[in-house]
């Protein structure tokens, strides 16, 4: 066998932390005191986290983040491995009931700077302009209290900073294109476009994803490993990690790993005082902020809240509503699983890299409200064989047989919009972590509409499959992503935070991640959730020192500030469409 | 229905003779992921080596349990047509997940912990194997053995009925074989067998269409194998039987 030019490959020899193969970053960075009271202490350095942190940084702001998980170099920390990987994922405790339980962990919760944006597969579709008035179009769900044109500008500017790869003409929701080129098919895409074309379904194909089809500044390009939501090593797909961390840091912001909030402590005024937290060392320690922003996704910033109970929020620290860990939402994911007499080799290439969203919207025709969209899925081999044992229930000599003929096996996947109800929600169990913090608890249930909305959808893959010429196809039911649990809204009554994610109780604590999302459509959430974070700083940058002292709110939007995004954000192409 | 020396082994379909053992049973002959380690980042090149030579010592299982997990395992994911030498280690990947209490992030409201689930179900196996061949689960054949892991995969176990009622069947179930496929697909001698490429960084990968092999890649080269007749995990029937199990969400992250 050959080997590699100059022997095999080894580490870095020096000293520096690598953010991706080419990115490297100095540290120590800037350190504050406990004490020392920062301008604003953010809980969770993942898609949202990240984001703030950086705008809040460059805008002057003392600015600390604390992470739950570690701050990852990944030359040495992340691994071209399934079981390898386990680290990227929340692994710990977690209940989870109801009718229809969902699987956490690895399927939808990150842990470590980056968060989620470490182990997402990287589809960056928007959201369309329905999906904000899901109430008034379709008499189901919740309208959003921002529209589409709110936050167009934020989805516009993300697509370049963090950046996404896809076709020139996006033709769904609000048309546009992408910055980056669209990537080469691999085997299941080349399915979905078969399948796809000959039902007369448009397709998308090369993205949109937020991985590199060409170089960007030290972050090189895809090579096609197929290892994306094991953590990218090479760096060409984006995380808050190497698009925004490092420029936060230069910028003179804090990151302490290993730290897990466990409350957000309340002063005598009525305002938050800054955080209590379990330090790396173990010890319980506390940090001083003049705002606080929880931005610990779908399940761990509901939790956070409700455990910071105290007296006069004996529900849980802005909870008067009573809507706090409610209205939690997955989307229905279901893989379809395609045998084909040839070879397919879906382990190489992204697995995200075409999509269709031709059944978005709603048509009265299909007996539901909403819509779903149908993407590339790469299934590595331990996660096949785990489908592979749900959908055809193998064990034995079968799951030999089946898993000798991985090859020949293709998958998409269902991503369908799952509506926001009142009693699937995160509450507090009665089982602690290591640091006695009582776990989240989970409950989830299918409604009517939900459940014929996956018939559906599940069947139309199932047709597309088969149309590629599939000779069998099975499926397994699952869920993937989270949202909602502190949702935005104008009605203090009936929403945890307003339209930039400041609570509506208390007037310098502020949520923001994929948790303020109303209703979720059938794109995946990670680039609204960085966008809204965007759209979040560029309010909290407007009001100055405002929010530290005042409890007047102004609810106007401010102009978007175009002068806050990281290194070589500008100058890259996106085709004009008039 | 008596056990011979051979029940165990897939067979030849034309003649019905057992296969011989292989070092690499697949389609993918010579295809040998461990030759590229070279061309692998540090870390990853790590952590897969481990797998072949730092097997963990057995720190969760009791003796008793380690015998009888062990034969469980050797069912649930059978390697008799691996010669001795290319047997992939399941129990003490399993045994070190436990001991290390390494949750998948997630528990099923009303399921014990892991750990428990684990220590349950083993004993519910014994109870099945016990009231329906009246000996132990060990010393059954393999296709025996298979029989009785069979009522727990279809979810009606005749046995053992104060054990499934503390904790689900279908979801020890689940537990269980995706622990086993957990352990035995992460190693990269399973990697050969199913003509998986393995780790690909920093080099990556070039051929990504039509299904074709990298050059240091092989052709698929397929033989005709069967189960051994009569085995039961040959068939593919709905976990849980006949309705279709519910509410047990896929378990990997996918997009």
């Amino acid at each position: 066998m050959k080997k590699p030019f100059g022997g095999s490959f080894g580490a870095p020899k020096h000293e520096d932390h690598m953010l991706g193969a080419r990115q490297r970053i100095e540290l120590p960075m800037r350190r504050y005191g406990n004490s020392e009271q920062v301008d604003y202490c953010i809980v969770g350095v993942g898609s949202a986290g990240g984001v703030l942190l950086q705008r809040l940084a460059r805008a002057g702001f003392s600015v600390v983040g604390l992470e739950a998980g570690p701050f990852w170099d990944t030359e040495r920390d992340w691994v071209s491995d399934e079981a390898g990987s386990y680290n990227l994922y929340w692994n710990e405790l977690r209940i989870t009931g109801g009718k229809d339980p969902l699987a956490l962990g690895a399927n939808n919760s990150g842990r470590g700077v980056g968060g989620g944006s470490v182990h997402w597969a990287a589809f960056t579709p928007r959201l369309h302009p329905s999906d904000f008035r899901v109430h008034s179009e379709d008499g189901v769900g919740v309208d959003w209290p921002i529209s589409y044109q709110e936050i167009k500008p934020y989805y516009e500017l993300l697509e370049k900073e963090i950046p996404v790869s896809g076709p020139a003409y996006f033709p769904w929701g609000d048309p546009h294109g992408y910055p980056y080129g669209p990537h080469p098919m691999g085997g299941c895409g080349d399915i979905l476009v078969k399948g796809c074309t000959r039902l007369g379904i448009g397709v998308s194909i090369g993205g949109p994803v937020a991985i590199l089809a060409g170089s960007h500044g030290d972050r090189p390009h895809c090579i096609y490993r197929g290892f994306c939501i094991q953590g990218c090593k090479v760096g060409a797909k984006q995380s808050t990690l190497i698009s925004h961390v490092p420029d936060a840091l230069a910028h003179g912001a804090e990151i302490r790993d290993h730290c897990m909030v466990s409350r957000i402590l309340l002063g005598k005024d009525g305002r938050v005082t800054g955080v209590r937290y379990f330090n790396s060392n173990g010890r319980e320690v506390e940090q001083k902020a003049k705002a606080t922003i929880v931005c610990g996704y779908a399940i761990e910033t509901p939790r956070l809240l409700l455990n910071s109970a105290c007296p006069g929020h004996e529900a849980g620290l802005a909870n008067s509503s009573g809507t706090l860990g409610r209205y939690l939402m997955a989307q229905a994911g279901n893989v379809v699983l395609g045998r084909f007499e040839e070879l397919v080799r879906m382990y190489k290439a992204p697995p995200a890299h075409a999509l269709t969203e031709e059944f978005y919207e709603t048509d009265p025709k299909r007996g539901f409200a909403r819509g779903f969209a149908v993407q590339t899925v790469g299934p590595l081999p331990i996660s096949f064989a785990r489908q592979m044992m749900v959908a055809k229930g193998a064990w034995g000599w079968g799951m030999r047989q089946v898993m000798m003929d991985y090859n020949h096996w293709g998958a998409i996947a269902l991503l369908g919009e799952i509506l926001p109800w009142e009693d699937n929600r995160v509450e507090l169990a009665a089982e602690k972590d290591d640091n006695g913090i009582p776990v989240a608890k989970v409950t989830f249930n299918l409604h009517d509409n939900d459940k014929k909305m996956i018939e559906y959808g599940k069947n139309k893959v199932m047709e597309i499959m088969q149309a590629a010429g599939a000779e069998e196809v099975v499926q397994e039911a699952r869920y993937a992503h989270l949202v909602g649990g502190a949702r935005m809204g104008n009605d203090p009554r009936t929403s945890v935070v307003d339209r930039f994610g400041r609570t509506h109780d208390i007037p310098n604590l502020f949520v923001c991640d994929g948790s303020v999302m109303p209703t979720q459509g059938s794109a995946n959430p990670g680039l609204t959730i960085q966008a809204l974070a965007a759209r979040t700083a560029d309010y909290l940058i407007s009001q100055r020192s405002e929010v530290f002292t005042r409890s007047t709110r102004s609810t106007t939007q401010p102009p978007i500030r175009y002068d806050l995004s990281p290194p070589g954000t500008w100058g890259k192409g996106v085709p004009r469409l008039t | 229905m008596a056990g011979s020396i051979h029940d165990g082994r897939p067979v030849n379909p034309n003649t019905g003779k057992p296969l011989r053992q292989r070092s690499q049973p697949g389609y993918y002959p010579g295809f040998s992921t461990l030759s590229q380690k070279d061309f692998w980042d540090d870390a990853t090149r790590r952590i897969v080596l481990a797998r072949l030579q730092n097997i963990p010592s057995i720190r969760f299982f009791s003796p008793e349990e380690v015998e009888l997990v062990t034969a469980v395992c050797d069912r649930i994911l059978p390697q008799d047509d691996r010669d001795d030498l290319h047997k992939i280690p399941i129990v003490n990947c399993i045994d070190e997940r436990l001991h290390e209490n390494r949750l998948d992030g997630y528990r099923f409201d009303g399921m014990p912990t892991d750990q428990e689930a684990h220590r349950l179900g083993l004993q519910g196996i014994a109870e099945v194997a016990q009231h329906m061949f009246q000996r132990r689960f060990v010393d059954l054949s393999p296709i025996e053995q298979e029989s009785v892991l069979e009522t727990l995969h279809d979810g009606d176990p005749p046995a053992g009925h104060s054990i499934w009622q503390r904790m689900p069947v279908s979801r020890y179930w689940l537990l269980l074989v995706q622990d086993v496929v957990g352990a035995y697909y992460a190693h990269p001698f399973a990697w050969d067998e199913i003509g998986f490429g393995g780790p690909a960084y920093p080099r990556g990968y070039m051929r990504l269409e039509g299904g074709e092999p990298e050059p240091w890649e092989v052709d698929e080269r397929r033989y005709e194998w069967a189960p051994p007749p009569g085995s039961p995990s040959a068939k593919f029937t709905p976990v849980g039987g006949s309705s279709e199990h519910k509410g047990s969400p896929g378990q990997g992250s996918t997009h």
